[in-house]
């Protein structure tokens, strides 16, 4: 019933296609396979059943929450948009929500340079190399974000190993502040979101055929010109990918900035948990979370829109 | 023929003077223990059309990626039009490739596809379009440029990457088995496009194949490759006709090797005396066992009792309409195949015994070893 329903549907989209030739014959190679289109449909209680136990996990552990927190801002402790007023009303606030948004596009462009050469390195390698260099990038997943963290605490503070090289080699005479700045959430949050920005790259990557890089060349495209004409627009949605996933991830991050940070570099998530634990202003500490969503949302949607992946991908009809 | 002038810069310009001429000299490549190139030399004539045949692992993939600068020689050179790019990267060789799967890029639309050598080259946007069109024209694809690749079928796909490969007037074309995923009907008629282009262009092509029935049809001289060495470069009829050696003779066309002993003046078969021609020897045969080759088609089906016919028993006969082909075995326990028309021959059975006739300049004789 449904397989008659999608060839039906295929039909006519190929009908569609155009007045000059009709579509693909069906004895005929359509396309090299690289971004074809699964054809095979499944019935609705399979898509039900395999779906159900990550929605439902969505559900009460993600929706639900979520939504109590939103409804408790807009009726805690009177019905009305006050937390929210709040929250753009103390500069305080607006200066923490700014630095958040500027950390982690810091974050994400840090390990966008850091994770592309990497990448590129991995869809070239194959066998025992590309098994280490995956090991490399998945290493740091074995132990926890919060050892990761203590690790960089450890490498940065006043008599660490950095500031020993940095007096040692003689690039500074006494030990720098390297500890709870900026720099060192950065730095340290990079490292432990990098490997999301790796993987998406070296996917797409690697779904590039080698032989197009070859036609580039032989069409005239040096090595450099080639990367910016083929191989950049044919990874770019494992970049935007893995910018998503790395931006939305710094966004809302807390072990890293509450310890290698100072209040000066608090991040959001740092405020509403110290809203939650030492004001108790749960109201308040939900308008931030309702903050921080639309802010995610809007963000997610502005990089569908500007990106544009069907396009990209000459789904256009 | 206006699209054509499109591309060649305009009507005056004629066809023979486009190709360039290719001289690979001693060309040699190894991947670890294996030699994949073994010393290949090859003088390709502006403007023909040749094919390089042989199976997989034969070298001829590794020759062409060699002519195309992917691939670096371990020894010889590789000059194109008299000047030597041995060591020049593909994208200053200015020559045109078509590979095995279509390679267009998937990002870009069918008329920017074709307009991408001429952006390399920083031509102007007017006159990429304008080319681009020609170009489109020149493979019958005219309207299709605002698609996507990936709304054609294999064989527009195929055509859109010649037009890709020809829209910068290369003087040398390759391609790399440009038929081999395409199904017959469409491959037979690509044939005839790219037959029909190379002689519009007169452009020199060299093409990969290890179909033998396309790399007769098609080129002007087929080069036959086995384990990275040329075995024979020559015409269509010259290498059905009077193959080289062994290989060449097995690989083109079907061939019956008869075991012989050979005098210097007659080879001996199953006990009778056949009297060959000086020329049946395509290479020196030492006295002693020797190979004679006799194509199934130049073999008569007789009576067993005549005196000048090798006596055989009928073993299988396969009727094909207006061919039969009739398998036998000598006496001497070697099996022959003969192909007769089939209204020329008696109603055979398996066990019935014949006499097979090798007309004097229908038999080769080559050397008992493996050449």
């Amino acid at each position: 019933m449904s397989a008659a329903r999608a060839s039906a549907a295929r039909a006519a989209s190929a009908a569609r296609a155009g007045p000059v030739t009709p579509g693909p014959a069906a004895n005929d190679v359509v396309t090299t396979g690289f971004f074809r289109a699964r054809g095979r449909r499944m019935s609705k209680p399979a898509i039900v059943g395999l779906m159900l136990p990550f929605f439902s996990l969505l559900v009460f552990a993600f929706l639900y929450p979520l939504m109590s927190l939103i409804a408790i801002s807009l009726t805690e402790p009177q019905p009305g948009l006050a937390n929210y007023a709040r929250v753009f009303e103390n500069p305080v606030y607006a200066t923490v929500l700014l630095r958040t948004l500027r950390i982690a596009l810091l974050v994400s462009l840090l390990s966008l340079i850091l994770a592309f050469p990497v990448a590129a390195l991995m869809a070239r390698s194959k066998g025992p190399k590309l098994a280490l260099i995956t090991a490399c990038i998945l290493l740091p997943f074995w132990s926890s974000v919060l050892v990761r963290t203590a690790a960089w605490a450890v490498l940065l503070q006043r008599n660490g190993l950095v500031n020993g090289l940095l007096t040692g080699l003689g690039v500074t005479d006494a030990p720098v502040k390297l500890l709870y700045t900026q720099g060192a959430v950065v730095v340290a949050m990079t490292h432990v979101l990098m490997p999301f920005m790796v993987l998406p790259i070296y996917g797409a990557l690697r779904n590039i055929p080698t032989d197009l890089a070859r036609a580039a060349a032989i069409c005239g495209a040096g090595p450099a010109r080639a990367f910016r004409e083929v191989t950049l627009p044919l990874a770019l949605p494992g970049v935007t990918g893995g910018f998503i996933l790395v931006f939305l991830s710094a966004l809302g991050y807390f072990i890293t900035p509450s310890l290698l940070g100072s209040p000066q570099e608090m991040m959001i998530a740092t405020l509403i948990s110290q809203q939650i634990r030492e004001s108790l202003d749960w109201p308040f500490a939900a308008a931030l979370v309702g903050v921080l969503t639309l802010f995610v949302t809007g963000i997610t949607l502005a990089f569908g829109r500007l990106f544009r992946f069907d396009r990209l991908m000459g789904a256009r009809a | 023929m206006l699209a054509i002038g499109a591309i060649a810069g305009g009507p005056s310009v004629t066809a023979a003077t486009t190709g360039a001429a290719i001289s690979v000299r001693g060309l040699t490549r190894r991947f670890g223990a294996v030699v994949a190139v073994d010393d290949v030399s090859l003088e390709i004539a502006a403007g023909e059309f040749i094919a390089l045949l042989g199976p997989s692992g034969s070298g001829k993939s590794t020759v062409l990626m060699s002519l195309a600068g992917f691939d670096l020689p371990d020894a010889g050179r590789i000059l194109i039009g008299g000047e030597d790019c041995t060591h020049l990267p593909p994208h200053r060789r200015n020559i045109g490739m078509v590979f095995q799967n279509y390679t267009l890029f998937p990002h870009l639309s069918v008329a920017d596809n074709v307009a991408f050598p001429l952006k390399m080259r920083g031509i102007g946007r007017a006159e990429r379009r304008a080319r681009a069109e020609a170009a489109l024209e020149v493979v019958r694809l005219s309207g299709f440029g605002a698609r996507m690749p990936r709304q054609l079928s294999g064989g527009q796909q195929q055509r859109v990457a010649l037009a890709r490969a020809i829209v910068y007037r290369p003087r040398v074309l390759l391609m790399d088995e440009p038929l081999s995923a395409l199904d017959k009907n469409l491959r037979e008629e690509m044939q005839i496009e790219i037959k029909r282009l190379h002689s519009e262009l007169g452009i020199t092509i060299v093409f990969v194949t290890h179909d033998q029935g396309e790399a007769l049809t098609m080129a002007d001289r087929v080069a036959i490759l086995r384990a990275g060495r040329v075995q024979q470069i020559a015409p269509a009829r010259t290498l059905y006709e009077r193959p080289a050696n062994l290989f060449a003779a097995g690989f083109i066309g079907d061939m019956n090797r008869i075991p012989t002993t050979w005098d210097g003046r007659a080879a001996h078969v199953a006990g009778r005396a056949l009297a060959l021609e000086a020329e049946a020897a395509v290479s020196a045969v030492p006295p002693g066992p020797a190979i004679l080759a006799v194509r199934p088609e130049r073999i008569g089906v007789a009576a067993p009792d005549r005196p000048d016919a090798l006596p055989a028993t009928v073993t299988d006969v396969v009727y094909g309409g207006a061919g039969t082909l009739v398998i036998a075995t000598l006496d001497d326990g070697a099996q022959v195949r003969a192909r007769a028309p089939s209204a020329a021959l008696p109603p055979l059975a398996p066990g019935d015994r014949v006499g097979l006739v090798v007309p004097p300049g229908a038999a080769l004789l080559y050397p008992a070893e493996a050449p």
